[in-house]
């Protein structure tokens, strides 16, 4: 996804009247508004009544909010399951935004086999998030899987675990494999930014005597701004919002007890596996809240990031 | 490619740049080894892998591939995923175009609105609204209807699209519109003669992001098919999960055909979509 | 509808199907039944691995029962139940769905979703009480569908490795324990058990603790409230469990149930304790694999006089109230309440059915049905402790996986799940 510096003031201006304006617009709007906007509406609002099943029924105010804040599992659930979000997404930060950055920042400055790597990175990316999850969990297996079978031929026998089956190890293998599947989307936008940035400047300042860090910090860096700051909230919005992966890896449950649950996880099982009859209320409930949470802290983000590009330029 | 016009930095073989490189071929093993893995195992026999885990298939058979595609009726599911995708993703790109060039192109309150609304759609957990969203196509009697997925999938591509497309237009210079008007041409023709040529990287940009969620998805299909015949890709494979879940050479199989077509493309289109988000980052 | 292509009513039937596909606010299904007198059932299971089976039973349904065409249509098994939720409060849902037993069947039957079928079909009366219990409503008491099977859980062995290391089924605790130290001994993984999922934990809690708690005793007294599962028996029993650690792989935490039970086909496992419903899987996954089943003996201070098999009924069929065709709807649940069907159960899917009077050629299954006679008793937190938010067994399967990874001890995992169903469970005494 590019990240736009325009400068509005020079390139931009009014060609279309309003009323063409809407026309180009109405297609999209038709189907933004019946295939999302109302169904989500409608959900949110699902969230303020009591339900029998699939049968509504009367308005209970703010019910479910309290539910799900002083009752058994939710109490309980709802706090686990929204750390490992939050874990996900500094993990997702520190690991596959990093190493994307220095793929993207080492792929700059080479020559031969650049789109091979390119392919290559991001390979994973294509496959399912249920078939990677599947896939790494035979992997990973104690008793069938490779991952394991290799550490123990090379000696390693203490490393050997079962990766999946051990609180600790467990969520920070959904971290591993989220990183896998998507760091290829770091190389490519940071790729991009770093092939928007003239090399005039870069070679200039190499001329000065200014070390390879030293350019990356001060040059290089600063200017490739715009496209971390996306790329974190595309990441905040994939770590809030992860299913596949965990589901895929530790199941509905977040196995082993509610070591890789997350809130989506969360509301599929309060959804669909739950023993109430007002399973709709309560994961509405629960989804509501999830939304709410996503959406403000991704304008904040924007906002804090469009007053940091300010400040530099 | 702007890559190979552009000359790296530093071109003395340094050590940095030896470490460098030998970071770039270890990631790439690390990315490429679970998939070999998986075609690999594809061509093995389940007792070998219940033995050793790892291992070279000494003698290939093909015996999981005849199983996947046959007894799984992967032809039908493969027919019905590239028609949804397809005309998914075109109709959603269609209408993002239309919409992105508008946004570009006008300055009025209502439109900066619209535009929010739809860029908000980005954060939104939609797959939460699958049960009024089911309501309401069972209303319109479109359940287990292929068309049912393709508007669904086209109208969650619009945030998006529209997201890329519009920065895309932004920077197309405003004096080719005033040069086209006054050739007499339309805000239409302008649009489709001046301005689409022109975004073309763009396009392939957001046709190929677009297109791998929407041929991965198994969610809405799992919600809105119910007709065997009208499965995608996906839910025969989640359906295929269920039968074959400890025939690890059957469902490996299965999972390598259905990752192929999305690899085809992307080689096709990587070329297309590195210069298409460079001109993107660029200006 | 493929099956009578020739006749006008599939021709018509194909055009709408067409036009449907092109103008998209054309409804496509539904159209079968409108033309003369032959009904198509729609029939939903969540049994995948079933699907030929069933399309040869209700072959055999169709030609008894002409101008009924049963469309068979199975679900991935952990998708099921949203599809279910959405299948049935839509237009197109089956006309028969397999449903989920006892509390899990709740929300369908008070959101009015099925129809009660005690006026409709015959022969409820002969199945067993205690089966029959899992297709009625908790709130009215009716019965709103035709239970398919009873499952039972006991300890299934590999034959073959019993007689190459000279073992015998034990009879007692102390040569249960001695069978399992032996295995140990020999290098062989005694037991192969899927801890990394924990839908299996409270099976195998039943498994090796239900005689030690006391079973249908101990239920009816956790109902009447005069004990809870913080009583002294139940945490012996969750001891028990505990304690069986040593005879599972080492690293079991990590081993999924897939997992285990290819640890079992291959070989390198001894046991398996499990529910009678993979008798089918390791018959078509392993079809050499010799293997026979017994009921754990009974542990030391035992509640319960003879060692027991838990047991519970599982997928009931029933009448969606939607259904445009309730007759035919009707004619085949009056069948699958029949030996006839039955027998097919036994025969076909391997299954015990939930009708009396059918014979099991099968061995293994004889074996199983056998042991199960012997001593029965409910599969409790299935049974009994899923008719309200949190399920019993899904707060005791993460507390058994606790107790594995250490993390946890009994008693503390009775007091978690005391707590999680007191949410919603006040005694009737």
């Amino acid at each position: 996804m590019p990240v736009t510096k325009t400068r509005r003031s020079r390139h931009t201006g009014i060609t279309l009247s309003r009323r063409a304006g809407m026309v180009f617009v109405l297609p999209a709007l038709i189907l933004f508004v019946i295939f999302i906007l109302y169904p989500l509406v409608t959900a949110l609002s699902y969230s303020l009544f009591d339900w029998t099943g699939i049968v509504r029924g009367d308005f209970s105010v703010l019910d479910n909010y309290v539910t799900i804040f002083t009752q058994l599992p939710y109490k309980d659930a709802i706090p686990n399951a929204f750390v490992h979000n939050i874990l996900l997404f500094v993990g997702a930060m520190v690991f596959q935004n990093t190493i994307g950055l220095g793929l993207a920042v080492l792929l700059h400055r080479v020559r031969r086999f650049k789109r091979f790597f390119q392919t290559v990175y991001t390979l994973p990316y294509l496959v399912s998030p249920l078939v990677v999850g599947y896939l790494w969990s035979l992997m990973l297996s104690p008793l069938f899987g490779p991952v394991n079978a290799i550490l123990k031929g090379v000696g390693l026998d203490a490393l050997a675990q079962p990766w999946l089956g051990n609180p600790t190890t467990a969520i920070w293998v959904v971290v591993f494999v989220t990183a896998w599947q998507w760091v290829g989307f770091p190389v490519l936008l940071y790729g991009a930014a770093l092939g928007g940035i003239p090399d005039e400047i870069d070679e200039a300042a190499s001329l000065d005597g200014a070390s390879s860090w030293q350019r990356f910090r001060d040059i290089t860096g600063p200017l490739l701004l715009p496209a971390i700051g996306t790329v974190s909230v595309l990441t905040f919005i994939g770590a809030m919002e992860a299913f596949a992966i965990p589901y895929a890896l530790g199941g509905s449950a977040g196995n082993p007890a509610g070591a890789t649950d997350v809130l989506s996880l969360l509301f599929y099982r309060t959804a669909f596996e739950s023993g109430s009859s007002n399973a709709i209320g309560t994961s509405s409930a629960i989804a509501t809240l999830l939304f709410l949470f996503i959406f403000g802290v991704a304008l904040l983000m924007t906002w804090l990031m469009r007053r940091a590009e300010r400040r530099l330029y | 490619m702007t890559a190979t016009t552009s000359r790296p930095v530093g071109k003395r073989l340094t050590l940095g740049s030896f470490l460098g490189s030998g970071f770039l071929w270890l990631y790439a093993l690390i990315a490429i080894a679970p998939l070999v893995l998986m075609v690999l195992n594809s061509f093995r026999t389940m007792p070998e892998m219940a033995k050793s885990p790892l291992g070279l298939p000494l003698e290939p058979s093909l015996t999981s591939y005849q199983k996947a595609w046959i007894t799984a009726d992967f032809q039908t599911y493969f027919f019905n995923s590239i028609f949804v995708t397809v005309a998914s993703v075109l109709l959603s790109t269609a209408v993002s175009l239309l919409a992105a060039y508008a946004f570009a192109r006008t300055k009025s309150r209502i439109f900066t609105l619209l535009e929010g609304t739809f860029l908000s759609g980005l954060m939104l957990p939609v797959y939460l609204a699958i049960l009024p969203l089911f309501f309401l196509l069972d209303s319109l009697g479109m359940v287990s209807n292929l068309w049912s997925l393709i508007l669904v999938y086209a109208a969650l591509g619009i945030p998006f699209s529209t997201f890329v497309l519009t920065g895309f237009f932004r920077q197309l210079p405003i004096e080719l519109d005033e040069a086209a008007k006054l050739d007499g041409a339309g805000s239409f023709t302008t649009f489709l003669r001046v301005h689409l040529p022109l975004v073309r990287p763009a396009i392939a940009t957001v046709i190929v992001f677009r297109f791998v969620p929407v041929w991965n998805d198994f969610f809405y299909p799992l919600i809105l098919i119910r007709d065997q015949k009208a499965y995608t890709l996906p839910v025969g494979i989640t359906r295929f999960f269920g039968e074959y879940q400890t025939d690890w050479a059957t469902l490996f199989a299965g999972l390598t055909l259905a990752t192929i077509p999305l690899v085809v493309l992307f080689l096709l289109a990587t070329k297309q979509i590195v210069s298409g988000l460079t001109a993107g980052m660029s200006k | 509808m493929m099956r009578r292509a020739l006749s006008l009513a599939a021709g018509v039937a194909g055009v709408a199907l067409l036009l449907g596909g092109c103008a998209p606010s054309a409804p496509v299904n539904e159209t079968a039944a409108s033309s003369g007198d032959d009904v198509t059932l729609k029939v939903w299971s969540w049994r995948t691995e079933d699907i030929d089976a069933y399309n040869t039973i209700f072959d055999v349904f169709e030609k008894e029962h002409p101008g009924i065409t049963v469309d068979f249509e199975a679900f991935q098994n952990t998708e099921y139940n949203q599809i279910l939720t959405t299948g049935l409060a839509g237009s197109d849902g089956p006309d028969v769905p397999m449903v989920r037993a006892y509390g899990q069947l709740q929300p369908n039957i008070e959101a009015g979703q099925l129809d009660p079928i005690d006026d409709i079909v015959d022969g409820l009366d002969d199945i067993a009480p205690s089966v029959l219990a899992g297709a009625k409503g908790k709130a009215d008491g009716k019965t709103y569908a035709v239970p398919l099977a009873t499952q039972t859980l006991q300890m299934f062995y590999n034959k073959d490795i019993f007689k190459e290391n000279g073992l015998e089924v034990p009879t007692t605790w102390d040569e249960f324990i001695a069978l399992n130290d032996t295995l140990l001994e020999k290098g062989i993984t005694p037991m192969a058990l899927g801890v990394k999922d924990d839908w299996m934990m409270p099976i195998f809690a039943d498994i090796v603790g239900s005689a030690r708690y006391g079973g249908s005793a101990f239920e009816g007294e956790v109902l009447d409230g005069s004990k809870t599962f913080e009583d002294p028996d139940y945490v012996a029993s969750l001891q028990i469990v505990a304690d069986m650690k040593k005879y599972l792989t080492p690293d079991v935490v990590g081993v999924s149930y897939t997992d285990s039970q290819v640890q079992f086909t291959s070989g390198q496992a001894a046991q398996f304790p499990g529910g009678s419903f993979e008798i089918a899987t390791f018959a078509s996954q392993a079809p050499d694999l010799n293997i026979g089943s017994y009921q754990v003996p009974l542990p030391p201070d035992a509640v319960s006089p003879t060692p027991v098999s838990p047991a519970y009924a599982d997928g009931n069929f029933a009448i969606n109230s939607k259904s445009k065709n309730k007759e035919a709807a009707a004619e085949l649940l009056n069948w699958l309440a029949t030996p006839e069907f039955g027998q097919l159960v036994a025969d076909d899917l391997n299954q015990f059915s939930a009708i009396p009077g059918v014979t099991y050629s099968n061995e293994v299954m004889q074996e199983a049905w056998d042991n199960y006679q012997k001593g029965e008793a409910p599969y409790l937190l299935l049974v009994d402790f899923r008719y309200g938010d949190p399920l019993g067994t899904a707060v005791l399967g993460p507390q058994i996986q606790k107790i594995f990874m250490g993390e946890q001890d009994a008693a503390g995992a009775a007091t978690a799940l005391q707590d999680g169903i007191s949410q919603w469970f006040t005694p009737t005494p």
